[in-house]
Formats: structure tokens, sequence, C-alpha cells
């Protein structure tokens, strides 16, 4: 397993054995790459046939006739387009504004000395552990007062600001030597500073896995546009999903095609972002 | 050092750290400022209600019972007269507590390990990034329409049985529609989606540990497994706290593949403690005892967590 | 300046997306509703709301069926002022009832308003002689079959007057495995399966006794071992829908709401199916009369904190009165109203069977209520349910689940 952490070294060893492994560790994931994607193709293959077909037995992974008018349907069916612009719209402000309000209230957490600094972090963990399903009311009936029922910015403050967010970069931060700060300091550094010129920087790969983490949260959330949003102008790809699937009849092939146009965006931020864990600070130079 | 100094001392630590408590502030505040608006203040509202029997509607209509809640939901009458057994094979709430935990002893480490291993063949290896996308696409699609596949890829005639069948095991039963394996297919199903997620985690982590690290346990002449074992494990330490801090939570709050899959069936055999929260709130509108509940997989949370903390100040370097 | 120009640009934007846009001379109202969009009968309802007030413009706010519940209870616990919330599940009124978000409608029934129609259903809607609700949809069970499947094989046809055991041999005889036939269709609900228990309108599922269920389980066993209808496990794990089930063609009986006669109406239409069907009584059984049916209401209530409940009332009282009645039953759902003048419109629909055996079929002799008004209902309903799956998944006997019913169900009361 560790052999690929180190493809680097392993030139020193036994090129036929260094060969053997690298088949096998292909082989492994080539096997859990079909596992994973699996699924996928018995959805991308639903998304393509009739919706009394999807579950038909025996079972066709080829369509008998390719309906490629499901994916156009989806676009008729429901106001998707609007959907998909809400979605892209609190989706960019969250993130945004997650990245930056935690990754600033993480610096703290991780590296300044405070007093009621373990008391305030133990609300912020504690309320990670409470059901949302257990607060929803009492955070319904205040965000009602506000007047932020059925807008988009519900769905932004809802989730700008989650304990989420904060607890991974402070965990982050924990594994960026102190010394470091401390040598800042003495250079007459202000905190500001150091989070800025240092940290910020030092931690492009966290940073890289927050705004996808955020991203993908926010564009998949369902119960939160589903209690918040009600009007169609505002509802969000998720939400739009489920009315594919009603009291008496559900279109699973329509849910799949649509799902699966959904995916779309999620997977260009992740594409676009994955390349950050290979230049990571590992990289970039830190000498401890 | 005469005791006026020491006091001038003081003093001048003293505004020292009362400026570095306001520069923390100031650092804090405008995330805290959201989370306390719109997270913290709910969820203390919702500590408070379970002290209180309200079914919805005016406020004037809450009404404090003190513990009673708490005595509803752990059967305290039934358990005094039947003895503890009957809150665990009768009572909704154990029912709740057993699931869930098993759900999280058994998914927590399956999902780290599997995490922890694609990471590493992923580190640094030609494909990559194909590879990358690839484990991470689970956790990118909708929750829907993975149940819904995956549904009908663990039926009695469907894929997953297939497979097991020509490796000759005889399994002829729907996953979902059994109650021993309903779990299983709730953990499979978990296991698949968030593989990929913490597979990132550890991804971005393993970036964080310095080569000169490695190199030095290479020169040491230390086998890829000591290196393995001494160098990158220890490094890994604060992602997987937060990867095991992270998984514990969610694991205890496992709702959404629950409510599309098996919806707690069949009988009690999935029914989990969000299940349960969500089913007394919404379906029966009796919120106070939802909180109670609530309060309950707060506490076993939370202490879980805490001793995960007082574990990490025991052996971080720092 | 320049800069603040454009904050205070950007905050009046902000502004105007946020305030709804007040219209002065037309009136909305606004009715709570799942499905709004794919529903045939709120668009029929709609459309002849509006031409006959005009003026009015309903407007539907459209929540996913599945959520209905949580998410209407957390808009009227937040203050929500829409005027209309429709009711999906008669527990959901008595809650808001209780909660007082449902406005009392006594003073405006006193003025005169007629509910003979409703023939006495309306009753459930009603808490301590009090109507909190008007129904407006009323939808019984009936037996729908494959008229094709039944012709080829040279069977008679199922009647209005059958007994269970009478439709079960049918069942039998009508499955062809080597045609890939079944001759019925079990949903896995419960009350799909074993509800027919509360025909005789004794018997209710809150009675605290479900003995009565265990002669309908046998029924169904009997008839799933002898492959006479798919399995339980496997419609569970696919969450094979009955609707494309029947649609597919190779189901010759299935016992359904009446609801299902819009969606084949549809697919006919559509092309989604291309057979004949028609409709008869549910079975009875033995000393309950034929036409016996149990059903479940839909209606509509006020909310305390609308601001129009005169025009609410209006239009609650037209859609559960003969005009909305009708408009409801045009494309082919069953309105609560009752007469003579909705059922004509009723068998009268494009795509409905034509035959006179469907047609009586309409008018059902008796209709008892899935689920009673009774205390402690929701948690009944948990505890049946949850020992019904284990039952269907044959991971206990019937007489063991039942057993268990009985039991939980006496816990709850003591």
């Amino acid at each position: 397993m560790e052999t690929a952490v180190h493809g680097r070294e392993i030139r020193k060893d036994n090129p036929t054995l260094r060969k053997v492994l690298r088949v096998i560790i292909w082989v492994l994931l080539i096997a859990l790459a079909v596992f994973t994607l699996i699924p996928f193709v018995w959805m991308i293959s639903s998304s393509l046939k009739l919706d009394r077909e999807v579950f038909a037995f025996p079972m066709r992974w080829i369509p008998e006739t390719f309906h490629w008018e499901n994916y156009s349907l989806i676009w008729q069916r429901v106001p998707l387009l609007t959907y998909f612009k809400n979605t892209a719209f609190i989706a960019i402000v969250v993130t945004v504004l997650q990245t930056l309000t935690s990754s600033f209230a993480a610096y703290a957490f991780a590296k300044l000395n405070f007093r009621g600094r373990d008391v305030l972090f133990l609300c912020y963990i504690g309320t990670i552990a409470v059901p949302w399903q257990a607060y929803m009311l009492p955070q319904f009936i205040m965000m009602r007062s506000m007047g932020l029922y059925d807008t988009l910015w519900a769905m932004v403050v809802l989730q700008a600001f989650s304990a989420f967010g904060v607890f991974l970069m402070r965990q982050f931060y924990r594994s960026i030597p102190t010394e470091l700060c401390e040598a800042a300091r003495l250079d007459g550094l202000s905190e500001y500073g150091i989070w800025a010129r240092i940290m910020l920087p030092l931690s492009k790969a966290a940073i890289a896995t927050l705004v996808i983490f955020t991203f993908v949260n926010t564009w998949n959330d369902y119960m939160g546009p589903m209690i918040y949003l009600t009007r169609d102008v505002n509802k969000t790809v998720q939400v739009g999903l489920r009315r594919f699937i009603q009291e008496n009849s559900s279109d699973y092939h329509l849910i799949m095609a649509a799902s699966l146009c959904s995916l779309l965006p999620v997977s260009i931020v992740f594409l676009c972002l994955q390349r950050y864990f290979i230049e990571g600070i590992a990289t970039s130079g830190l000498k401890g | 050092m005469s005791q006026a100094e020491v006091k001038k001392v003081r003093y001048r630590m003293g505004k020292l750290e009362r400026k570095n408590t306001l520069v923390a502030y100031s650092f804090l505040a405008p995330n805290f400022i959201g989370f306390a608006v719109f997270t913290l203040v709910p969820v203390i509202c919702a500590i408070a209600l379970s002290l209180f029997e309200w079914n919805g509607g005016d406020i004037s209509k809450l009404k404090f019972v003190g513990l009673d809640n708490y005595a509803t939901i752990f059967a305290t009458k039934k358990v005094a007269e039947k003895g503890i057994e009957y809150f665990f094979n009768r009572a909704d709430l154990g029912i709740a507590l057993k699931n869930t935990v098993y759900y999280t002893v058994v998914t927590v480490p399956l999902t780290i390990i599997c995490a922890l291993a694609l990471a590493l063949l992923l580190n640094k290896i030609r494909g990559a990034v194909f590879f990358r996308t690839v484990f991470f696409f689970p956790y990118v699609s909708s929750m829907v329409a993975i149940c819904v596949c995956w549904s009908f890829m663990l039926m009695k005639d469907g894929p997953v049985n297939q497979l097991i069948m020509a490796l000759g095991i005889d399994f002829n039963k729907g996953w979902t529609a059994d109650s021993t394996m309903a779990i299983w297919s709730i953990i499979l199903v978990s296991v698949w989606r968030n593989m990929g997620y913490y597979m990132v985690l550890y991804l971005a982590a393993l970036q964080g540990i310095p080569r000169e690290l490695m190199e030095a346990a290479t020169v040491d002449g230390a086998s890829r497994w000591q290196q393995f074992l001494h160098v990158t494990l220890p490094q890994l330490k604060p992602t997987t706290f937060f990867v095991s801090v992270m998984m514990v939570i969610s694991c205890f709050k496992i709702y959404d593949v629950v409510a599309i899959m098996t919806d707690g069936g069949p009988g009690r055999s999935t029914k989990m403690l969000v299940t349960y929260i969500y089913d007394e709130a919404f379906v029966k509108v009796r919120y106070g005892q939802a909180s109670a509940i609530s309060m309950v997989l707060l506490v076993i949370v939370l202490a879980v967590t805490i001793i995960q903390f007082s574990s990490e100040k025991k052996f971080s370097n720092d | 300046m320049k800069k603040m120009l454009s904050v205070l640009l950007a905050a009046m934007l902000l502004l105007s997306v946020l305030a709804v846009p007040a219209l002065a001379e037309d009136q909305v109202l606004t009715v709570v509703t799942w499905d709004a969009t794919t529903t045939p009968y709120l668009v029929a309802q709609k459309e002849a709301f509006e031409a006959s007030h005009p003026g009015v413009t309903i407007e539907y706010v459209d929540v996913a069926s599945q959520d209905y519940a949580v998410k209407t209870t957390t808009m009227l616990e937040g203050g929500d002022t829409s005027d209309v919330f429709m009711i999906k599940e008669i527990d959901n009124l008595i809650n808001w009832q209780a909660q007082g978000f449902a406005a009392p409608l006594a003073d405006y029934i006193a003025q005169g308003y007629d509910m003979s129609g409703f023939v006495g259903t309306e009753k459930n809607y009603a808490v301590d002689g009090v109507q909190y609700a008007i129904p407006f949809r009323s939808d019984f069970w009936v037996l729908f079959y494959n008229k094709d499947l039944f012709d080829a094989a040279g069977v008679a046809l199922p009647t209005n007057d059958m007994t269970w055991d009478q439709y079960a041999e049918l069942a039998k005889k009508m499955t062809d495995k080597e045609k890939d036939i079944y001759g019925t269709h079990y949903h896995t609900w419960l009350s799909a399966v074993v509800n027919w228990a509360v025909c005789d309108g004794v018997n209710t599922l809150a009675d605290k006794n479900y003995d009565d269920l265990l002669y309908f389980y046998k029924l169904y066993q009997d008839l799933e071992d002898s492959g006479a209808c798919m399995s339980y496990a496997d419609l569970k794990a696919a969450g094979l829908h009955y609707s494309a089930a029947f649609a597919n063609g190779n189901i010759a009986m299935l016992p359904m709401g009446y609801w299902y006669v819009s969606t084949l109406i549809g697919y006919n239409k559509d092309g989604t199916c291309n057979f004949n069907w028609g409709i008869t009584a549910v079975p009875h059984a033995e000393g309950v009369a034929a036409g016996s049916s149990f059903g479940n209401l839909t209606g509509a209530m006020i909310n305390t904190k609308s601001e129009k409940k005169d025009l609410a009332w209006e239009y609650i009282s037209w859609l559960g009165g003969p005009e909305g009645a009708k408009a409801t039953a045009s494309v082919g759902a069953r309105p609560a109203w009752v007469s003579e003048d909705v059922a004509t419109v009723m068998s009268s629909v494009e795509g409905f069977p034509a035959d006179d055996n469907s047609k009586a079929a309409l008018l059902p002799s008796a209709v008892a209520m899935e689920w009673p008004v009774a205390e402690k209902v929701s948690d009944i309903k948990t505890i049946v349910n949850e020992e019904h799956s284990l039952i269907m998944a044959r991971e206990v006997t019937p007489e063991e689940g039942i057993e268990e019913m009985n039991e939980r169900v006496a816990e709850l009361f003591e």
C-alpha cells in the first residue's frame, strides 16, 4: 500500500518486484473504480429508458431504445434552469463566505491563546452534534421573523457560518508548526499579517478541500432548501429533483437524467481544484 | 525584582493578554456572529425545549414538565417493572440507540480504512486525477438518485446478489427487505458514498507531510512499513482526529439514506436516532420529546468527542 | 462617492428582490398543496374557480408530496400567512386544530352551507362537533383489471360481487408463469394488503385488536407463495411503483385507490400503456355487503393567520360543493360531494371504461375510513406499519406479528 506513496524511492528496489507491485495496485484500483462506478452506469442507462423499463426484470444495462428526449424533457417539465441558477448562487456565495470566515476564525482557535477558547470551541463542536431536525423549528421561526423565509439569503446565512469549516481549518492550521508564527511575530508581523502571508499560502490544500466540501454540500443539500424555499423561482436543483417523485407516480428515468446533469457542475469544481492536493505545502518548501 | 516591578510586569502581561484576546476575538467575530445567531441560539432553544411539553402552536402552550420527557423516552416506568432488557428490546429509544451505535461502530473504522487506503494508493501515481475523481463521484451525486440506484443494486435478483451467487454464497433475499441485512445495506451505501470524501481529506493531509521527514526515515534505513507506521501515520494524526470526530458525529446523525432506502424498516431494524427524532417532531408533533431525544444524542456525541479530544492532547506532539 | 452609490444601488436591488410584489386590484388566494403542476384536478379546479370568480387568482404553493407534513407544519409554526392549506392526512388537521392553526368554520356553515352531499364524511374533519375543514376529494378503493388479459385467457371478468376467496381463486387462474403474467398485484402499503378488515364498518385500525387482519395476511401469503403476485421483498427493494407495474400489462388485477383512474387515463392518452382496463368494487369478506370499501379524504382548511378568510371560505366551500366537485370529477378524480350529476361527470370522462360494471363501481355501498380519528392514532400507525413490514418480509409469521401489534398498542394506553 505504502509503496505508491513513495514511488520515488522504489527505484532502488528490485525492478521486477516494483513492476509486480505496480500491477497489483492498478488491478486493485480498477476493481475499486468499477465497484464505485457501476451504480452510475445504471443511472446513465436508466436515464435513457422509459419509466416502466427502469425496474423491469431481467435488467438491461443497455436500453432497448435510447430515449435521449428524457434529457430535454427534464428542462421542460420543471424550470430546471432556474433551479440551477439558484443553486449556483447559493453554493458560490456560501463557499466564499464560509472559506473566508472559517479560515479566519480557525486561525484564532489554532494559533492564539485567549480566554474562553476551549469553551467557545466546544460550542462549535457541540452544535455539530445536534441534529438539524432538532433545532430546525426555532431556527425557522427566527429566520421568518427576520424576513428571510423563502429567499435565497436564508440558505446563505444558514450554511455560511457552519461549525464544520472552522473545525476543518483548525485541524489543518494545527499541523503547521507554531515556530513559523513565532518567527514571523519576532519579525514584526501582526497576527493578521501572519494569517494572510503565512497561513493562507500554506493551507492551499486545506482551502481547496474546504471549498470543495462546502460547494458540494450546499449543492446537494435537500432538507434546508425544502424547508426554507417555497416559490418555484427560489427552488434549488435537489428540491426540483423531487418534483419528479409524486404522490402516486415517480419518474425515475427523469430523476436519473436530472441527477446526472446536476453532477456536472460539482464535478467541474472538483476537477479544477483537485490539483491543489498535489501542489500542497510539501512542495512550497516548508521547513519546520 | 522588587514587588513593584513584578506588579508592573504582571500589568504589562495582563495588557498584552487582553490585547491578544481582542485580536483573537476579531478573528472569530465574522464567523461567530453568524454562527451564534443562526445556529447557537436555535440549538440552545432546542436544549431548553427538552424540559417542556409543547405540541406546537402558540408559545403560551409551552408547559414546563422537568424531566418528564426523558422519563417517557427512557420508558422508566416499564424498565423499573421489567428490567433493562425492556429498554433495549422494546422501547423505541433503546432500539434506535442500539441500531445507531451498531451502525456507527461498523461504519467509522470501515470508512477510515477505505479512505486512508485510497488516499495512500492515489497520493503519487499516474492516473491519480482520474481515480480521485471517480472515487469522489459518489459523494457529489444527489442522495435520491444514489439511494434509488442502490435499492435496485441490492434487490433479490439484483447485480450485487448475482455477484454474491457467483462467488458461491447463497443469499436469495432483497437486502433492504431483510431485517439483518437492511442495516448493512445502509452501511454499504454510507461507506461507498463517504470514502471519497474522507479520501480527499487524507490526500490534502498527505501533501502536508514534509518530504524531509520521509527522506530522513529512508536514510535511517527504515522499511516502508516502518516509515508508514512511524512517519506517515503520526503526521496524519490531526486529520485522523478530525475525520474520526466528524464521522462519529455524522454517523450518529444518519438520516437521509435510511429515510429513502428503508424508512426504518423492516420492523424497527433500521430505526435510527434521527429518524426517531423526525418522527416524534413532525409526525407525532411532540417537540419536547423530540428535543429530549436530541439531547441524548448530543450527550453521547459530546462524550465521545471529549474523549477523542483528550486523547488528541495526550498524543499530539506540540 | 461612486463607491457609496454602487453600494446603495446594490442594497436597493437586494431589497427589490426580497420584497414580494403586491397586487392592488386582483385578489390572490394562496393555497398550499402538493404536486400542484402535475395533479390534473388541481389544474381543473383552479381554472373553474377563476372562471366563476373574476378578479380572484388562485396561487398554489407547491410542496413535494413526501415532505408535505414536515414542510407545512414548519410553515404554520413559523407563522405562515398562506390562506388555505390542503389536508393530505386527517392527522394533519387534527394536529393543526390542536395547535390553533385551523380556523373554525362553524359561523360560515351556520349561514346555510349545505353539507348533505358529503354523506357524513365531513365529520372526520370535525373536532368536538366543530367543523375545521371541508373535504373535496374522497378516494375509496376499487379493483382494477386488465381486460385484454382476461379476454386473451378466456376467463370471465371480475364482478362487483366477489368474495375474497373467489378473488384469490381468480388471481391464481389468471397467473401464467410462462407468459410472465401475474394474477394480481399488491402494493407494499398496509392499506393495500389488510386494510380490507375495516370495510365491515365495525372494525377500525385503532380498535386495539388486530386479529381480524390475520385472514388477509394469510390470503396474501398464499397468493405470494403460489406466484400469483410479485413478492413484497422485491417490490420493497426496487421501490417498484404499482402504477408502472400495472401499466406494464402483465398484471391481471390490482386493488388500488380510485385516484389511479386518472393516472391510467393519462397513460392511455400518452401511450405509456395501451390495453383496455376496467374497475369493479373491491371483493368483500363473507357477511359483508358487496360494494363495501374504505377510503381516505382530502380537504382544505383556512389558516387562522389568513387575512382573507372570507375569500378563503368562498374558495373551500366552492371546492367541496357541487361546482367544485364537477371540476374535480372532470379529470377522473373522485370528489367528496356525491350526487347523480357528479357521477355522470365521472363516468363521462374521456377514457373512463364504458362498461356498466365500471360505472356501477363508482357508487360503493359503504365507505369506511382507512384510519379513524382516534386517540394516539399516529403512534398506532407507526406500530402497525412496523409490524406489517416484518410480516410482509416474512421475518415473523402473521400470527406473531399480530400478537406484537396487539401487545405494543396495548402498551401505549397503559
